[in-house]
């Protein structure tokens, strides 16, 4: 739930509630049944080292409105980086644009908006540098056959202040900072990468040294390993999926299907299935956006809904879908808040935040076990799904071969792909050992990218195909 | 462009031994989405940004603004100067040499539709709503028929510190269908297609409808089929997809980084010898066509791949000097691969045992050393004959190795694209399936 502190009434934007509620009412008066203003001023910053040196800079600058009109399914959107009254009256009314019914609604007051978070002081180039800096030293004392690193911090300050023609608001700075580590390792002629990365929605305070000495052991670990990885035949398989980065299985093959504007349209395979058994009552899936500092972390979402964890499968049952405003009408429920856009420039749409599966009763050490071939796979780096079909792919850059229920051949570099419903049927074991992965993880959809997590324990998929 | 000089007086009063790269951008967008016959959103925006590079005693920061007022345009300097002070000196990092920049007088390269933002809004509704309904005519039992309009300009103009000025600007206009279909065993395929042009005027009024309602009903039944060894026919719209990881692996950063499969490969055969690729962004009327790079560097039509062999890097001024190589280019504007003499139907007709690869999935190709595995779908060919629509497979292996491979070319390509790519067949290629 939001925080309701107020802590400022010091205006973000040159715009008062009195000018916002006359472009929302010029936005409104050719019709319409609701209408938004998104303002946001982000900043971002980051350092890289490459090379042994810090010597790339970027600073990007977001500033501007987003005005939303919504008819039913319909919307129409205008965005401007001028925030004079002119230009937004401009853009208000070519949002209203969309064929209406040509009369205008009334519109109650608008209430004050709050900043509900403090400034975050973000770290200062000079100390991002010493960071960057001890990284490289590390990395090479750490092992000899380093011979490349390059590391990133990335930092971004994004104050938004969203009101609508419902009278509410809120204003909100969400900070976010990324730790990205690569490594670069050559043995015997060959050459192999391994990363890691962090990302949270907090300022620079979690970047210790025991953070970055993590994060560089799992780089140069991983490089280590895939020398000796390799690939192997392949085909159907049972896959175990080690707790943590793959739970990228929830947000590919469950958590896209269950976005509701797929839902509305019938394009999701899980389309009309609501309430219906999808899968065994020993799984339970939830979309959070409740977990402090977490990257899909919401106090409110970017429609003004409050942040809210959402059950999606409640012991195998399907319970919900992720809503933003306009699917939650259409279904005449409640917006489950997850409205999110990428910027101002973005019209938001039905977005996941951290999406995961809760602890089973199971060991890990069992399941691995119970494999008389298969797969044990550790590590992630992308993913894609095809809502229609319910196919998704996932990427796995780590694992190991198992044979009579033992770890045997490190492999790499293999496609795991399924069908999303037929995923879930066949989990048939689900560990106690929940780990939410917290790696910079973007999620694109629509030509929008906007920031999640996902976690999963460790599970048995009877099959999957893996090539 | 009161805003480009003002961004330079201000870096010249704050810091006037200084060198900077100015780019001002004014883009403008329209897009238009209608689903079963009904508008569902349209999005209407001109924007202007600034993106500086500033150059203080060889440490180089990027930087980018879309507040371009003068108070803010004011402190973006002063903090980029700042930040840019506290970087470690590189001396790689500097502009580019004058003597390279592109210095004008070229013909107009009728890459940019002046209409579009001026045109009436209403008749690019027209246009999209008539494509709809052509879907909707065309296949009324669909779940699902959208069509996307969308449209840009993209103007750029340019002040280098050491000499350059100019301006580049280009255009597109896109329309888009894409059909969902009620399939077997409750799945509901999805596909689509679109056309893009330069100016409005040529983009096509027809005929987009029932290409993306044929692509998608014949994935109906789509399941995949038995793992082995197949002949790879990859469709033209996806061949740039697989042929990304070897331009990326020629990127000099990359190359520099050892962080490239082709580090060593320059000169050598990496590709089968039926390949040859070029990059020319000289030709007038095509949508990759410009004068002169990011570093304001005048382009030139350059050999990529001929006959297999690796003709050069991306290298541009920073990692040229890094290299002590000449620089070349940043990247690829408008690709043009060889061709062969076949239409698709001949080269499906000539298959015995192949799979048409119409999409990618997901999946990752390994940047050191391009191992890759892609999730695919497409069509299952037996003695040239389509048998089945296939999906939830994987295609593995390294990509040099399968380029290598190369057995036949298509004549396919389609002119309006910014990469000319024939249809491509590629034999033995491990597809992991059942």
């Amino acid at each position: 739930m939001p925080r309701d502190i107020s802590i400022s009434n010091t205006v973000l934007f040159p715009l008062s509630q009195e000018e916002l509620h006359n472009i929302l009412s010029t936005a409104l008066s050719r019709g319409g049944e609701y209408a938004d203003i998104f303002l946001e001023d982000t900043r971002i910053s980051s350092l890289e080292l490459q090379d042994g040196t810090v010597s790339q800079a970027q600073q990007l600058m977001l500033y501007g409105a987003g005005i939303r009109v919504v008819d039913g399914t319909q919307t129409g959107y205008a965005y401007t980086m001028d925030l004079s009254p002119e230009a937004m009256h401009q853009a208000a009314r070519f949002a209203g644009s969309l064929p209406g019914n040509g009369s205008a609604i009334a519109m109650p007051a608008l209430r004050p908006t709050p900043i509900l978070t403090p400034e975050t002081p973000m770290l200062e180039p000079d100390a991002s540098k010493d960071i960057l800096l001890t990284i490289n030293r590390r990395a090479h004392e750490i092992s000899p056959l380093v011979v490349r690193v390059k590391a990133t911090i990335a930092q971004r300050m994004q104050t938004v202040q969203f009101v609508c023609s419902e009278g509410t608001g809120f204003a909100d700075r969400r900070p976010r900072t990324t730790l990205f580590i690569s490594v670069v390792l050559q043995k015997e002629g060959k050459t192999q990468m391994g990363f890691g990365s962090r990302m949270y929605q907090q300022g620079a305070e979690f970047i210790t040294p025991e953070l970055t000495e993590e994060l560089l052991q799992e780089a140069i670990r991983q490089a280590l390993f895939l020398f000796d990885a390799r690939q192997i035949e392949g085909g159907e398989m049972p896959v175990v999926l080690a707790a943590g980065s793959s739970g990228i299985l929830m947000h590919e093959a469950i958590g896209h299907a269950f976005e509701a504007d797929f839902i509305r349209t019938g394009e999701s395979i899980f389309s009309g299935k609501l309430g219906q058994r999808i899968c065994d009552s020993h799984i339970t899936i939830v979309d959070d956006g409740t977990q402090p500092c977490d990257a899909g972390m919401l106090r409110y979402d970017d429609e003004g809904t409050p942040g809210q964890r959402t059950v999606l499968v409640d012991k195998g049952i399907l319970a919900s879908y992720l809503h933003d405003r306009i699917s939650a009408r259409h279904f005449g429920v409640q917006s489950t808040g997850n409205g999110r856009r990428e910027s101002f420039r973005h019209m938001p749409l039905p977005r996941m935040r951290s999406t995961y599966m809760c602890a089973g009763d199971a060991t890990e050490e069992d399941i691995i076990r119970s494999v008389k071939r298969g797969i044990f796979a550790q590590t992630f780096t992308n993913g894609q799904v095809q809502i229609g079909a319910g196919d998704f792919t996932f990427f796995m850059k780590k694992g190991w071969l198992i044979e009579d229920g033992r770890l045997t051949t490190p492999l790499r570099d293999m496609n795991i792909i399924g069908n999303g419903p037929q995923a879930l049927q066949h989990i048939s074991m689900v560990a106690g050992n929940l780990r939410i992965d917290h790696s910079a993880g973007m999620c694109g959809k629509g030509g929008q990218r906007v920031g999640v997590s996902q976690g999963l324990p460790t599970v048995l998929v009877d099959k999957l195909v893996v090539g | 462009m009161n805003i480009l000089h003002q961004a330079a007086e201000e870096i010249r009063r704050i810091c006037p031994c200084a060198d900077f790269k100015l780019v001002l951008m004014h883009n403008h967008e329209d897009n238009i989405n209608i689903r079963n016959g009904e508008i569902e959103k349209m999005l209407h925006a001109s924007a202007t940004s600034l993106a500086m590079n500033l150059l203080i005693d060889g440490r180089d920061g990027f930087f980018y603004t879309n507040n371009t007022q003068p108070e803010a345009l004011r402190q973006f300097i002063r903090n980029a100067a700042e930040t840019t002070r506290m970087l470690e000196p590189d001396e790689s990092r500097t502009l580019a040499d004058p003597t390279c920049y592109y210095k004008g007088g070229g013909p107009d390269l009728r890459n940019f539709d002046a209409t579009l933002s001026t045109v009436d809004p209403a008749e690019k509704l027209r246009l999209a709503q008539q494509n709809n309904r052509e879907g909707m005519q065309l296949c009324p039992n669909l779940i699902s028929f959208q069509t996307h309009y969308s449209d840009r300009q993209h103007q750029a103009h340019y002040l280098i510190s050491n000499g350059f000025q100019g301006t580049e600007q280009c255009s597109r206009c896109t329309l888009t269908s894409i059909a969902t279909a009620d399939g077997k065993d409750g799945q509901h395929p999805a596909d689509g297609w679109g056309e893009t042009r330069i100016f409005l005027t040529d983009l096509p009024r027809e005929g987009i409808a029932s290409v993306a309602i044929d692509r998608t009903l014949r994935k109906i039944g789509s399941r995949p089929t038995r793992s082995g060894q197949y002949q790879m026919i990859l469709e033209s719209p996806i061949v740039g997809s697989f042929l990304q990881p070897i331009l990326n692996a020629m990127n000099g950063q990359q190359v520099h980084g050892k962080m490239s499969f082709l580090s060593s490969k320059l000169h050598q055969r990496v590709l089968s010898p039926m390949v040859s690729i070029v990059d020319d962004p000289l030709i007038p009327g095509t949508r990759g066509a410009c004068y002169f790079d990011y570093d304001g560097v005048a382009t030139q039509r350059r050999s990529l791949f001929t006959e297999g062999v690796l003709d050069t890097f991306f290298i541009d001024t920073i990692f040229a000097k890094k290299m002590c190589m000449k620089p070349t280019t940043q990247g690829t504007h408008h690709l043009i691969m060889q061709s062969g003499d076949k239409t698709l139907h001949q080269l499906l007709s000539e298959a015995r045992k192949a799979i048409l690869v119409t999409d990618f999935n997901g999946g990752n190709c390994d940047p050191t050393t391009g191992n890759f595995s892609y999730g695919i779908e497409g069509l299952l060919v037996q003695d040239g004959q389509i048998v089945q629509p296939v999906s939830g497979m994987n295609i593995t292996g390294n990509i040099l190795d399968v380029w290598q491979r190369v057995s036949a070319l298509g004549n396919d390509f389609d002119p309006w694209e910014t990469e000319l790519l024939p249809s491509v067949v590629f034999d033995d290629v491990s597809f992991g399936g059942l």
